[in-house]
């Protein structure tokens, strides 16, 4: 039962994401990773870019404690970040 | 946000009421050709998910612009793409004709 409104154009059909759904972080466990993600875009005018490590730790906190699937962060577009940690590991 | 490159983006919700809040949602994208670029990664749409009375959640979305956006010449103007979330209530046997995601 659809109703088709619009005359010619397209109906706009929504995708699931590529790798499903996030559970709820009832608990607020990841919330000090998404706060300094936040910090950083509202300093940096909101540069997505800008923010991408702190976006990166996010999603490892996620996945640490199985609020999202664990997948390598190079396949979820962090390659360079990856790669500049192991370039900086021997000053650890 | 550069096209290419993965993005996170946060929204907030908030259950006013005294009851649990079962609810699911389903997103819009605006203008509606930007709408075949966007691509979510994962977030927190089409599955029920459950709000307790007074709960508050952050929900993120993590999505790319897909590159092929800066090559197509009817997005040359489009420098804004806004995303919408809308929640409906779940109803008892009301499932969104989509492939589930356990």
């Amino acid at each position: 039962m659809s109703t088709a409104m619009n005359f010619g154009s397209k109906s706009f059909k929504p995708r699931p994401p590529d790798k499903g759904a996030f559970p709820l972080d009832h608990f607020g466990e990841c919330s000090a990773f998404k706060e300094r993600f936040m910090e950083c875009l509202r300093h940096s005018g909101y540069e997505s870019g800008a923010c991408r490590q702190r976006a990166m730790a996010y999603l490892e906190c996620r996945m640490e404690r199985q609020l999202m699937a664990n997948e390598p962060l190079e396949k979820l577009g962090f390659k360079d970040l990856i790669d500049e940690k192991s370039e900086a590991k021997p000053e650890k | 946000v550069v096209p290419g490159e993965t993005a996170l983006a946060f929204y907030k919700a908030k259950n006013p009421t005294d009851k649990p809040i079962v609810g699911i949602s389903t997103y819009n994208v605006i203008p509606f050709e930007a709408g075949q670029y966007f691509n979510k990664i994962q977030c927190f749409c089409f599955e029920e998910q459950r709000l307790n009375p007074q709960e508050e959640v952050d929900m993120p979305v993590f999505f790319y612009i897909d590159p092929e956006f800066a090559e197509d010449p009817k997005m040359a103007k489009v420098d804004l793409i806004t995303l919408s979330y809308t929640f409906f209530e779940a109803k008892e046997g009301q499932k969104l004709a989509l492939p589930g995601y356990q």
